[in-house]
């Protein structure tokens, strides 16, 4: 699987992002400041945000460029946004099956063991249930490719070893291409196997994860 | 009540359901397109749609006079193609109902849907959702109250329609006198009594429906956070 | 330079018989009588100074607002019955109560594609027939009476249309918005786009009646009275009779 980005550029403020990058690691940390534009380039590989400039290749597919603007519901990407972004007024069924294909479903709700919250209304979830739900959903639609924004962002520290567990056992199971953005240095290094560094909208660096140890104490403000 | 005070008040909530009814797939249709769209003619529509509030009544009414009446463009064409008379008919006080209740409703459902938070159209998308799909199961269902509030208040200012009805669609008995056209006429004729009770019913329904929609509206911003 | 002007212009003024009368005479009258009160009233200005003001509307209108305390110093009504209500409730000058003018109905169709209706019973034939509101307003009143009269009234109700008032009546017409309507001689003889199809005989018809009075709150009660001995005068006669109303 690849992920290539070539020239993509989008003036934000106060800076312009501008990203040329090639991924083919089966789990990609993309890491860097807040603010730095991270989100934003989930964003844009999602297909939910447009460039002003630039392409996007998904499994050797142009998905955005030379005239082209594939639509996010026919690129096949998981997107996980900060928030979760769980359908509010519909149940944890409604929202795990909602873009439901394929004959995972089974494998995903076992793996992240949400039965049991199948039939809750989304508001009586607790924050690593939520993250659990959001996943499973995102899972469930088949993606070719998964982005996740900080998945433990907001989970409590007691959790999130339970949450990454999760994670782990995703990234083996299914083997997904993955992105996953966060500023925490030690789940990048508990589950990514390659590291980009975003800082002000450009790509700073690029390397495997071995290599990070050293300027893994370099300080980034969360 | 008596049957005649009741035959007034079917006739009237008749003509409000309908004209509620019809004006419901455009305006929804009008008040998205201006939560979500940006276009160059965007600032006259809005003018344009804002404009039956804010004209005196009979004005809105003398238009819609000209332009339903047998010799106006589409009253005319009514008329020659299928035999079809709108003024003086039970259809006017639909159509003055709606002309002036046509704002209220967009602009409650705009508002509806601008409060719709984009971010859960997105996710939908990425989930393989059309636009249709992403309409009817995300947005409108999260747009659900503010729309129900902005229906109410078009239903109740269909009822109070008065300056426009009684110019298009004249103060006929049994087919055209609406419960604020039959208040007027009481009055006129100096029977002031039978003339408050119908005050009376009007303003109970008035009431419940503005009541009714600013409950929706209530709990609409308690109910939904991404 | 300016004084001897100044001068001059109050001399004018003083001078001028009219200037101690200017006054403003408020009138409430029958829509009916428009155009031709326009007319006379025009030149009763410019034979007094006085301005005339008007309030057009349905008699039972105007009657409504009086008895509610609008200001006003005559009432023109178009019938007796509303003069009859204000004098009842002690509203007019009852000495000043005069009934100078009388009008005939006539029924109006379109101009262009009108119906034709040579005699009243043919309005059973029609779909549509615009009256002044039948239940209050005198036009609307007298042609209902009519009607009832000729035993025309059970087939022709369901057809009516009540508008307003008489004028309304013409316009619904004139829009061809309704078949016919039945409305006075002189409305007909002032619209350019309706015929008359046929007339009410002034023998089986109703007896018409135009009653104008002073009324009691007048603030205006002098210059009141000047317009209304206008309004009996061979002129004024003249002009009401050219707009085809009858004079009594």
């Amino acid at each position: 699987m690849s992920l290539i980005v070539r020239e993509l550029v989008l003036p934000l403020v106060p800076f312009t992002l501008e990203v040329s990058v090639e991924l083919s690691a089966r789990t990609t940390g993309l890491y860097g400041p807040s603010g730095a534009g991270k989100t934003t380039l989930l964003e844009l590989i999602a297909g939910v945000r447009k460039p002003q400039s630039g392409t996007i290749e998904l499994n050797g597919r142009v998905v955005c460029g030379e005239g082209i603007f594939v639509p996010p519901r026919l690129r096949r990407v998981g997107y996980v946004p900060q928030d979760d972004a769980l359908f509010p007024h519909l149940s944890v069924r409604q929202n795990v099956f909602y873009g439901a294909a394929g004959d995972r479903a089974g494998a995903v709700v076992d793996v992240l063991e949400i039965a049991p919250l199948l039939d809750r209304g989304v508001k009586r979830l607790s924050g690593g249930e939520r993250k659990r739900v959001a996943l499973a959903r995102a899972l469930l639609s088949n993606p070719e490719m998964l982005l996740l924004d900080e998945p433990l962002a907001g989970v409590d520290v007691p959790l999130r070893d339970r949450v990454l567990e999760y994670l782990v056992r995703i990234r083996d199971q299914f083997s997904i291409p993955t992105i996953y953005v966060t500023h925490h240095m030690d789940e990048v290094r508990a589950i990514c196997e390659e590291l980009v560094v975003l800082e002000r909208g450009r790509v700073e660096g690029k390397r495997p994860i071995e290599g990070v140890a050293k300027d893994a104490d370099r300080p980034h403000s969360p | 009540m008596t049957a005649e005070e009741l035959q007034v008040l079917g006739l009237t909530l008749r003509t409000a359901a309908l004209s509620t009814l019809v004006i419901l797939p455009p305006g929804l249709a009008v008040a998205w397109l201006l939560a979500r769209r940006n276009w160059r003619g965007k600032s006259l529509v809005e003018t344009l749609i804002t404009l039956p509030m804010v004209m005196p009544p009979v004005a809105t009414g003398l238009i819609l006079l000209e332009l339903l009446g047998r010799r106006g463009p589409i009253g005319g064409w009514l008329d020659r193609t299928l035999g079809l008379q709108i003024v003086f008919t039970w259809r006017a006080v639909v159509a003055a109902m709606m002309v002036m209740s046509f704002p209220l409703l967009v602009r409650a459902a705009r508002v509806a849907f601008e409060e719709v938070n984009p971010r859960f159209e997105q996710i939908a998308r990425t989930l393989a959702a059309g636009e249709t799909r992403v309409f009817f199961t995300i947005t409108l269902p999260l747009a659900a109250r503010g729309i129900t509030s902005g229906v109410l208040l078009a239903f109740a200012r269909a009822i109070g329609e008065f300056g426009a009805t009684i110019l298009v669609a004249g103060n006929i008995p049994g087919r055209t006198r609406t419960l604020s056209l039959a208040i007027y006429d009481l009055v006129e004729l100096g029977r002031d009594g039978e003339a408050f009770r119908l005050l009376g019913v009007a303003v109970v329904i008035a009431f419940a429906a503005v009541w009714t929609a600013e409950a929706f509206l209530r709990r609409t911003h308690e109910s939904h956070r991404p | 330079m300016r004084r001897p002007l100044v001068l001059f212009a109050l001399l004018l003024a003083f001078a001028s018989p009219h200037a101690a009368a200017a006054a403003e005479v408020r009138v409430f009258a029958a829509a009916s009588l428009t155009d031709a009160l326009r007319d006379a009233a025009a030149v009763h200005e410019r034979q007094t100074g006085d301005r005339v003001v008007f309030n057009f509307a349905a008699s039972s209108t105007l009657a409504r607002q009086i008895e509610a305390g609008a200001p006003a110093d005559l009432f023109l009504s178009a019938d007796e019955e509303k003069m009859d209500a204000l004098a009842h409730a002690g509203l007019i000058v009852a000495s000043t109560r005069v009934s100078v003018l009388s009008n005939t109905l006539v029924i109006v169709v379109p101009k262009d594609r009108g119906m034709n209706l040579p005699s009243p019973r043919a309005l059973v034939n029609v779909k549509t027939l615009a009256l002044a509101e039948p239940s209050r307003v005198p036009a609307g009143i007298y042609a209902r009476r009519y009607l009832v009269a000729q035993g025309l009234w059970d087939r022709v109700a369901a057809k009516v249309i009540p508008v307003e008032n008489v004028r309304a009546a013409l316009a619904a017409v004139e829009s061809g918005n309704a078949d016919a309507a039945i409305v006075y001689r002189t409305d007909a003889l002032i619209s350019h786009d309706v015929r008359v199809a046929c007339e009410i005989p002034r023998a089986s018809g109703p007896r018409i009646s135009y009653p104008f009075a002073l009324l009691r709150d007048a603030e205006e009660p002098a210059a009141a009275r000047r317009l209304l001995a206008f309004l009996r005068s061979k002129t004024a006669r003249a002009i009401f009779a050219r707009y085809g109303f009858l004079t009594l």
